[in-house]
């Protein structure tokens, strides 16, 4: 929304400067978000008396003007066609700037030069080099009263302005318009300000011998007010008006039109103008139909309104969308005679709703669907006729219809002084609370010494508790001026979840495995995740911003694929990545909403080289056995290696559980995905489930130390011969559970195929290593464990010992 | 006796040894059962018996230096001893830097806000990305007709023609975590909310249709404004220096009343802006009321933060894309 600094001044009087003011609108609760400047001083700019007019000798389409300039006589050459003998016009001197900014930006300044031969010291300007209007058909022709020499400025009654473009938050339709603004800065400075509409209107006749006006639908139009203006004559406005409309980024119409809009940037009341005459019937229905239909708004566009769009029709069609736009048949022309001005109260949502099924926002229904003064309809009308009037040469039709089927009335709320300071942490007095309340036209009346009842104007639809009161009181006080509590409260704070507490040792342990932490999109497109999840557990967004971002991730799979898929199309050669972050699927568990399973999820992944080829080292790939060992390790660092056990279903995935609930997987990219998601080197993938991790009680471990053994450790070497079908996790499973608590580590020092071990055979070769912790171990007390060890493995998995 | 002794200190102490060699030499010299410190003891029994403590005490001065010569000599000889070097053990060798774990600027910047709140003494919550539209809007006193309800904004996973209640939605901002802590723990609360958000936008440098938040929360009885202001001045000063500049001006958050924003001054004092950083109020009423809590007896501030924001700005990343593109060259920039 713009606000002319030069417009507000219309109503409060004040020395601060525009800065100042933006800073004063901006703290007290209307941000100006930007700050242009707008139009010209004008300076070196002086009425000019063309006293004599020759052709350029050496130039057919220029001519040679004699200009009186107020101290002396210069000569200009002049482009334009209709300059003549005997005219006052602008002339830019030496020395003056054009405000208008030529193509590339810059502004051209006016010297002495010579064009063609023939000295020229000035330009005769026209309105579009001014920046009054498009006019750039010739030099602009000024009324015959200035004397040569006048500044230009005081002239055309112009000078810069200073344009706040305000961000306004929808709390407050009241300062839409620039009385609005004016009132909360009279509050902010504590001066008055001068309201045009603040006359009492006297009752007045009804114009329903003029015209019948029936509401339909009183919810949605609470009240239309009419008056009729006659023998207008509709042409251009005068400079005042019409430069005040385009400082704030406004076209200039004709002078009814531009009537109606000041008006409405004015007060805040849209408002629209009919041609009387072309309103069938002259009849005025308010009213919505149970079908859609084509209207042209007089934008010329030809729109598809769908039912239930509230209209204002005449006697047999529709003229204009309530609070929208108008017809463009019903627009007034310069042929229009007599005019009537609607001033109504629409319902915001109603209007708020056709704005959006039109996807058309107006000036007209911004200001509706944020609510308007429902009382301000009649004095807006009244101003309305005046000026048009006053602009138009017409005639002020006597009386007003005025339908008001929904009354509002304004409420009143007690403020209790000590409930204020109490949330604002202030000492502020009753006189100060009443003086604020006041001035932003909220009447008070003291009850007691501490409450107030407060009345509020229609205008502030949204001050309807107490709490609201204490915001206006807070606002205009300055929130700044809050003195600084003596002590800010501290309570004991609750201690730090074991969740938290787990999701950073998380980050610290894959940080320290030397991972890097990527960052990837929660929503995927439907092909990238149909790879990883059944369409029955798929969750899809109903309107996806685009055909990318349809899907909810399942896994963080699909996410680290693509981040590998970018760098490596970018020549990286090695990436090590985690992600720790939210996926969801459909599930009879749900974790927070119902049928929703929302886990947080670790991703551990590799790609590509663990070394590339150097004079260290010979190039390697990363293995899946790389990612196993960082994935143990975090395994053991967060306390749970000892609690789990895995399940192999193929070559491709090993599947780790907690209890019996599935903690994490390990998998080798297979070959279908690293094509499709164009990777040239094995990737590897590990996804743990944290959520499952805590939900088993494991988020926080308690860490204790234990006494390190006095006594050596006592290392055994076997190889079993064993069919290759068996796995090397059987093999362990067993080892493990046979050899009892004395068995502190387990290693594969060596494995190994070949004929000779017979077909489909091959060795896997193991490192125990026993401790004791109350003596020194011997071959005696190992070898029975390493024999009952080996006899498990030969009567459950076919081994044989290799001697 | 004395100045013989004297000339053997001299002797001693102006030996060069610059080799294996004369480092033998100097042993046999001197340090040798035949050598001349131990020639020197033996004459001990020429001197005068009331002489021979000062004696003696030279004597012993005479063959420590002689012996600390000796090692001294012996260990430079050793350091200077050639070892046979192959090419590959040329230090000056070049190599490829260590792979280093590293955190996303996103998680480093949160982590930062996070160590900031826990010195003010709040924990840490959380909940739901996907939430109900009783947590993300009504609960939090959006009017049923309020554009961040409308499909133009909002993610939706599910809507109910005619019952809004069932909807369900990609959350739009951390607040409905307000809604679930309240309904689930009695006051005093004081708690930080970071995550995951949605909003229905199109991917530009500007803006994503993902980014993260970080909510506070502090409830209590008689919690002031001045207290909200003075938390967020805390925070400020913590997050971009004790000198940094700020100033709060009015807001308005459908789930907060009074509201405000805080901006801070970013550049040098001549070329510089305010800069929107944080949203803040005192919990609205009506929120108390949707969460069973009396507003008479409590009181109590919100406020939410944009990560993504913070963390562009503290990082002069001017596209909010580079944070979800994942870009090594991008992600070596940060350490852990």
């Amino acid at each position: 929304m713009k606000i002319s600094y030069n417009w507000l001044l219309n109503y409060i009087d004040t020395d601060l400067n525009p800065l100042e003011i933006s800073q004063k609108l901006t703290l007290s609760g209307l941000e100006v978000e930007e700050i242009e400047i707008f139009g010209s001083d004008f300076e070196n700019f002086v009425v000019g008396d063309v006293i004599h007019v020759m052709d350029h000798p050496f130039a057919d389409k220029l001519k040679l003007c004699k200009v009186d300039i107020g101290n002396q006589e210069v000569q200009i050459v002049c482009g334009a066609d209709n300059v003549e003998t005997g005219q006052k016009v602008p002339v830019a001197t030496i020395g003056a700037t054009i405000p208008v900014p030529m193509k590339d930006g810059s502004r051209l300044k006016v010297k002495k030069v010579k064009i063609r031969g023939e000295i020229s010291e000035g330009m005769i300007c026209s309105e579009s080099e001014l920046g009054i209007s498009d006019d750039h058909s010739g030099i602009m022709v000024l009324n015959q009263k200035f004397d040569p020499g006048t500044p230009l400025n005081k002239a055309l009654n112009l000078r810069k302005d200073t344009i706040f473009e305000i961000g306004l938050t929808p709390n407050r339709p009241d300062a839409s318009c620039h009385i609005g603004v004016a009132r909360d800065l009279a509050a902010v400075l504590d001066i008055p300000y001068k309201n045009p509409y603040d006359k009492k209107l006297k009752s007045s006749d009804s114009l329903d011998h003029l015209v019948d006006i029936q509401i339909s639908e009183e919810n949605k139009c609470h009240r239309y007010v009419a008056k009729i203006v006659k023998n207008v004559s509709v042409s251009e406005s005068p400079g005042w008006l019409k430069n005040r409309l385009r400082s704030i980024g406004l076209r200039p119409i004709n002078n009814v039109v531009d009537a109606t809009n000041f008006i409405l940037h004015e007060i805040g009341q849209p408002l629209h103008a009919f041609d009387y005459h072309k309103l069938e019937g002259q009849k005025i229905e308010v009213k919505s139909f149970s079908e859609s239909r084509e209207f042209t708004t007089l934008d010329g566009v030809k729109r598809k309104v769908p039912a239930g769009t509230l209209f204002i029709c005449d006697g047999s069609q529709p003229v204009a969308i309530a609070g929208v736009m108008g017809g463009l048949d019903s627009e007034v022309t310069v042929i229009t005679n007599t005019i009537l001005i609607e001033s109504a109260y629409f319902d915001p949502s109603a209007i708020r709703k056709a704005s959006k099924n039109l996807a058309l926002q107006t000036d007209s229904s911004y200001r509706f669907e944020r609510g308007i003064d429902p009382n301000l309809a009649r004095k807006a009308c009244e101003r309305a006729a005046a000026l048009i009037a006053e602009l138009s040469g017409g005639s002020i039709v006597d009386g007003c219809t005025d339908v008001h089927p929904v009354k509002t009335d304004s409420i009143t709320i007690p403020l209790r002084i000590q409930r204020l300071n109490q949330l604002l942490g202030t000492k502020l007095d009753v006189s100060y609370v009443v003086r604020v309340l006041n001035a932003l036209e909220i009447e008070t009346k003291t009850r007691g010494t501490d409450k107030l009842d407060c009345i509020i104007p229609t205008f502030r639809p949204d001050l309807t508790r107490e709490v609201d009161l204490i915001e206006e009181v807070g606002r205009i006080y300055d929130y700044n001026n809050i003195p600084k509590p003596d002590t800010a409260p501290f309570i004991t704070p609750a201690p730090i979840s074991n969740w938290e507490k787990m999701h950073n040792r998380v980050q610290l342990i894959a940080t320290r495995l030397m991972y890097k932490e990527i960052t990837t999109n929660s929503l995927l497109s439907d092909k990238e995740e149909g790879y990883f999840s059944d369409e029955d557990t798929r969750i899809r967004t109903l309107n996806p911003v685009s055909q990318e971002a349809t899907t909810l991730r399942t896994t963080l799979l699909g996410g680290f694929l693509k981040a590998l898929s970018y760098n490596l199309n970018r020549n990286a050669r090695q990436l090590r990545f985690f992600e720790i972050g939210h996926v969801y699927k459909r599930s009879d568990k749900g974790t927070w909403i119902d049928e929703i399973e929302e886990h947080s999820k670790l991703l551990l992944g590799l790609c590509g080289f663990k070394y590339t080829d150097n004079w260290a080292n010979e190039a390697a790939f990363f293995s899946v056995f790389d990612l196993k060992s960082d994935l143990e390790s975090l395994f053991r660092q967060l306390g749970i290696f000892q609690y789990l056990r895995t399940e192999s279903s193929s070559q491709n995935e090993l599947s780790y559980f907690l209890n019996n609930d599935q903690v994490a997987k390990l998998i080798r990219i297979p070959d279908h995905l690293t094509d499709v998601f164009e990777l040239n080197y094995p990737a590897f993938a590990a996804e743990i489930d944290l959520t499952v991790i805590y939900q088993n009680g494991f988020a926080d471990i308690d860490q204790t130390f234990e006494q390190i053994s006095k006594y050596p450790p006592f290392e055994y070497d076997a190889a079993y011969t064993v069919n290759a079908q068996v796995s090397a996790g059987e093999l362990t499973d067993r080892i493990y559970r046979t050899a009892g608590d004395k068995l502190v580590n387990l290693e594969v020092f060596d494995v190994y195929e070949s004929e000779n071990l017979g077909k489909d055979k091959k060795s896997i070769a193991f490192r125990f290593t026993f401790l004791d912790r109350n003596k020194t171990l011997t071959i005696n007390e190992v070898e029975p464990i390493v024999q009952k060890i080996t006899r498990a493995l030969e009567s459950e998995l076919g081994a044989n010992l290799r001697s | 006796m004395i100045d013989q002794i004297k000339d053997l200190k001299k002797e001693i102490e102006s030996t060069e040894i610059t080799d294996e060699d004369s480092l033998e030499t100097f042993r046999l010299t001197y340090l040798s059962r035949k050598g001349k410190v131990q020639s020197m003891f033996g004459q001990m029994g020429k001197v005068p018996k009331e002489n021979r403590a000062v004696v003696g005490k030279a004597m012993n001065e005479v063959k420590q230096l002689a012996e600390s010569r000796f090692q001294d000599a012996k260990d430079t000889l050793n350091r200077r001893e050639d070892q046979i070097f192959s090419a590959t053990d040329d230090i000056t060798l070049p190599v490829a830097p260590a792979y280093t774990g590293s955190l996303h600027p996103l998680t480093k910047t949160l982590n930062e806000m996070k160590q900031i709140f826990f010195r003010l003494g709040f924990d840490v919550a959380d909940g739901p990305e996907i939430e109900d539209d009783f947590h993300n809007f009504t609960a939090l006193n959006f009017p049923p007709d309020h554009p961040a309800r409308d499909m133009q904004d909002t993610f939706f996973i599910y809507k109910s023609d005619d019952d809004s209640s069932e909807d369900l939605v990609m959350r739009t901002h951390t607040s409905p975590v307000q809604i679930r802590l309240m309904k689930d723990t009695p006051p005093p609360i004081r708690s930080v909310i970071p995550g995951r958000v949605f909003r229905n936008e199109a991917v530009t440098a500007k803006s994503y249709f993902q980014f993260n938040q970080m909510e506070g929360l502090f409830v209590d009885k008689k919690v002031t404004m001045g207290e909200l202001i003075e938390t967020l001045v805390m925070f400020a000063k913590m997050m971009y220096g004790t000198d940094v500049k700020y100033r709060v001006r009015p807001s308005f958050f459908p789930f907060t009343e009074p509201s405000i924003e805080m901006d801070v001054w970013w550049g040098s004092e001549f070329d510089g802006q305010w800069l929107e950083i944080l949203g803040a109020g005192m919990v609205d009423p009506n929120v108390f009321e949707s969460v069973g809590l009396d507003p008479e007896q409590y009181t109590g501030y919100a406020f939410g933060m944009g990560v993504d924001r913070i963390a562009m700005l503290r990082y002069g990343i001017d596209d909010i894309r580079t944070l979800y593109e994942n870009d090594i060259r991008f992600l070596n920039q940060f350490s852990a």
